[in-house]
């Protein structure tokens, strides 16, 4: 394909469903962007479309007492921040590309950040959407209540879609008061196992704290960070839980600024160096998988938001290692009783790097069938997730 | 729902004039019955999995809900390869498969509504594994959710969903109605504590979703399936998020002269930046049959009550609930009292399990109604809801999870013959709570109870959308038919006089 994709960009959600509905009829592919943060995710084919979200915009609802917002999907995760921060409020995602990313893109990759430890991911924070269809229709699901079970949770299919079911044009979230308090503490290990022993430890105490994250090599030693946030009384203990923790077999020391650390890991993503493998493990399992990471030609760096189970693996250096790194990677997250696909890998190895590895993924056959119902002339971000 | 007395055995009255499927209804669908289907599911399975005999069907005719149907036969599976048969069987001769866990459901999901056969779970009841290196358990659906965390607590961990019914209710049933309960305020309802499940669909395909991970790959299938009340498949396997225990709990009673007052406070406590584990709210109507009951010690002059926790670390849970009393005070609160031990913290909470049960002080039958709300839209339903009453003249007593703006009104009645009035009263409640922006159901259900009720909250679209999913699972409609979607047949006459959606 040589001609140029068109250029859509409705400015509202039902111009969003009626110009679906047109390439649906006209079996013209369409390519979802909302701040094209996230190009590098699964496979990026040319489509006749390229449909921007750039237009819905804006915050349609908030009740701060409620603690839920709206918000139009194209909505930039910053300015809905802004906007809840003046009443002292946020919605606690810190995903990648928090500086750029949009809300609907934000939901449609399901990218969470390290917060997910106390707060919840994407699924657990979402509460209502609505969808434009390519039958040109458009499809409210959830609410504007925290508690709703009146039929099915669609919103639930829509987390980590990447655009293959339909385009959001609104999200409901929950949203939290700012923390009173907020702490951090830093801790040194020499190996990787140590590290996840303390954060396994923390983990199993009622702590909750917001972040949990083992990172390393760094300077040859693993670093286990640790971010406490709350009521000034309980982020005080919780340190003091991290620090006993970690005091088995490392040691440690309060980082006032710890976001400045935790920041750049969060961005890894946007790092364009070399194949990023994210591992979603059993929280146990996390030793045995970084283990086997460490031992592979190529293995760079390891960050992991470890009460999460989510683990990224950075793979450096000569193309065949890897290639073989990340096949070896998508195995061992198998075998862990876990998955994992490559996030990112350089353009020049997208042909060589399959996103899903075999793509051989439990209920597929129902994905498919979700997938021809919602999209039947599947015009909808061809290749871009595993569902084919 | 309703429920007739203390002993929760199941309604005194049962309008099958109005709610049970009528012979035609039935015959719709024209598989397998009676005897030719306990014969054919006694061939694959063997007789002992299988009840036919109509004294065995009768005891499976109803839940926790109005509506009841006899079942064609019953089947009692071991494993999950028996669950396949039946499904298979089920497949190739057009006969509905209705799960079936305690039965304790409030909106009539495991009544067989168009026959067929009911799959009771009692024997599938085990704990597989506690893997308390990763806070997880993978369990049996027909587990009780409180063995549950009674088998987890040696390892200092706890399974939050808590149900009013959870001495009783099953993990499948949890799964199946994503099920709440008072301490989800905090920690989520059931789909935020489910990683992995092995589904049996209706055609007997088995499928394992997730694991213990907390993210798989694709479409979030187990998201999809949690909550959809037996109508995508059956549950054979569930594996979920065990929580460390708190370290302690502050839990406080504060007494207040108005359900105003009290409603008031919710939303306030909220704005102080606290996330309370659990704020419930009573009124005046029900602190007196929960007095004459359980006996909790709440002040039987109160206008409205709420019943507060707080917990986590021991650190600031003093000072967390000083700031709640400090919030009641300025509203108007006349007494607060903090429990000083588990014994104190058990007999306040014994008031509020208890209260469903407590309503046979008031009236012999009730009807227990599941609206959400904003939780700041409390103080203007909840007059809405004593409008109601006033205008009906039938009595409503609320116990509800008002930090959640989940409200739970219990229409009071006495006589069969005020049954269509109460419903009609019961939709008065669910319209103004879909007016203010709620649900028609924040943790009972829909079932057969409410899907007529279903076109209040959702448009056309929107109900389409879900169409696609239910016939991307059940292609064949077998599993839970009648349930969630409006059907022709029973929702005709709800349709005359149906608002238009939002």
């Amino acid at each position: 394909m040589t001609t140029a994709a068109e250029r859509v960009r409705p400015d509202d959600a039902m111009a969003c469903a009626e110009a679906l509905a047109r390439a649906a009829a006209e079996r013209r592919t369409v390519r979802i962007r909302g701040a094209d943060t996230k190009s590098y995710l699964g496979d990026l084919v040319p489509t006749d479309v390229v449909l921007e979200t750039g237009d819905l915009r804006g915050i349609v609802a908030h009740v701060p007492a409620d603690l839920t917002v709206t918000v139009a999907a194209g909505t930039a995760l910053v300015d809905l921040q802004r906007a809840l921060g003046e009443h002292g409020q946020m919605l606690p995602l810190d995903p990648p590309h928090g500086a750029a990313a949009t809300v609907g893109g934000v939901v449609a990759a399901n990218s969470t950040g390290f917060r997910r430890a106390r707060y919840g991911g994407v699924r657990d924070l979402l509460i209502g959407t609505t969808t434009a269809l390519t039958d040109g229709t458009l499809a409210r699901a959830g609410g504007r209540v925290v508690k709703n079970v009146a039929g099915y949770d669609m919103n639930k299919l829509l987390v980590g879609s990447l655009g293959t079911l339909g385009v959001i044009t609104e999200c409901t979230f929950k949203v939290l008061p700012v923390p009173a308090a907020s702490a951090g503490i830093r801790a040194r290990f020499s190996r990787a196992a140590d590290a996840l022993a303390a954060a396994d430890a923390i983990a199993r105490t009622p702590a909750r704290p917001a972040a949990l994250v083992v990172e390393g090599p760094t300077r040859g030693s693993w670093q286990l960070l640790v971010l406490a946030e709350g009521d000034t009384k309980a982020v005080e203990r919780t340190i003091a839980i991290a620090a006993e923790a970690a005091a088995a077999s490392g040691s440690s020391e309060r980082d006032a600024d710890l976001e400045r650390t935790l920041g750049p890991l969060r961005e890894l993503p946007a790092l364009s160096d070399g194949v990023l493998v994210r591992a979603s493990l059993p929280p146990a399992a996390q030793r045995a998988f970084v283990d086997g990471a460490q031992r592979l030609e190529g293995f760079s760096r390891l960050v992991a938001d470890a009460a999460s189970g989510i683990a990224r693996v950075q793979l450096t250096g000569d193309e065949d290692d890897m290639i073989a790194g990340a096949d070896a990677l998508l195995a061992a997250a198998r075998v862990c009783g876990g998955s994992a696909r490559v996030e990112r890998r350089p353009e020049r190895l997208r042909e060589r790097v399959a996103a899903w590895g075999d793509g051989d993924l439990p209920g597929l056959f129902l994905m498919r069938r979700l997938k021809l119902a919602f999209d039947p002339s599947a015009v909808l971000e061809p290749a871009r997730g595993p569902v084919r | 729902m309703q429920g007739q007395g203390p002993q929760g055995q199941g309604p005194l009255f049962s309008d099958r004039r109005e709610r049970v499927a009528s012979d035609s209804e039935r015959r719709v669908r024209a598989g397998l019955r009676g005897r030719e289907l306990v014969e054919g599911l006694t061939r694959v399975l063997g007789a002992s999995k299988v009840l036919g005999t109509r004294e065995d069907l009768i005891l499976y005719e109803y839940d926790g809900a109005v509506d009841t149907a006899t079942p064609d036969a019953v089947v009692l599976p071991n494993v999950t390869a028996d669950v396949a048969a039946l499904a298979r069987f089920c497949h190739e001769h057009g006969v509905p498969i209705v799960p079936r866990g305690a039965g304790t459901g409030l909106s009539g999901g495991a009544i067989p509504v168009e026959g067929g056969v009911v799959v009771s779970f009692a024997r599938m009841a085990r704990i597989l594994e506690i893997d308390a290196a990763s806070r997880r358990a993978v369990v049996q659906p027909g587990l009780i959710n409180l063995h549950l965390s009674t088998a987890a607590a040696p390892h200092g961990l706890y399974f939050v969903p808590d149900p009013s019914s959870q001495k009783a209710c099953t993990l499948g049933g949890n799964v199946a109605e994503n099920s709440g309960g008072p301490h989800t305020l905090a920690y989520g309802v059931t789909t935020n504590h489910v990683t992995g499940l092995e589904i049996v669909l209706s055609d007997g395909t088995v499928v394992r979703l997730g694991g213990k991970a907390e993210d798989a790959e694709g479409y979030d299938l187990i998201g999809a399936f949690v909550g959809s009340e037996g109508t995508l498949g059956l549950v054979t396997e569930i594996t979920v998020k065990l929580t460390p225990l708190p370290e302690d709990k502050r839990t406080i009673l504060a007494a207040f002269p108005t359900m105003d007052q009290a409603s008031a406070s919710v939303s306030a406590i909220i704005a102080t930046g606290l996330v309370p584990a659990a704020i419930e709210l009573m009124d005046q109507l029900a602190t007196q049959a929960v007095e004459a009951a359980v006996g909790a010690g709440y002040p039987l002059d109160a206008g409205g009550i709420l019943l507060l926790e707080v917990d986590g670390l021991r650190d600031g849970l003093d000072d967390a609930a000083e700031r709640i009393e400090a919030v009641c005070r300025e509203h108007g609160a006349t007494t607060l009292r903090r429990a000083r031990n588990a014994l104190e913290r058990d007999k306040l909470w014994a008031g509020r399990k208890g209260a469903f049960a407590a309503m046979g002080r008031l009236a012999p039958a009730y009807y227990v109604q599941d609206g959400v709300i904003p939780r700041t839209r409390l103080p203007e339903v909840l007059r809405t809801v004593r409008e109601v009453s006033e205008r009906y003249g039938l009595r409503i007593a609320n116990v509800f999870h008002a930090g959640d703006g989940n409200l739970h009104p219990l229409v009071l009645f006495t006589d069969m013959s005020e049954l269509p009035r109460v419903h009609e009263a019961g939709l008065e409640i669910l319209t103004a709570c879909v007016a203010a922006g709620g649900s028609i159901t924040g943790e009972h259900g829909v079932g057969m109870e409410k899907n007529c009720y279903m076109p209040l909250q959702f448009a056309a679209a929107d109900l389409a959308a879900m169409r696609r999913v239910k016939d991307s699972f059940d292609p064949a409609g077998l599993a839970n038919p009648g349930k969630i979607f409006p059907t022709p047949a029973r929702c005709r006459e709800f349709q005359l006089h149906q608002v238009s959606p939002r």
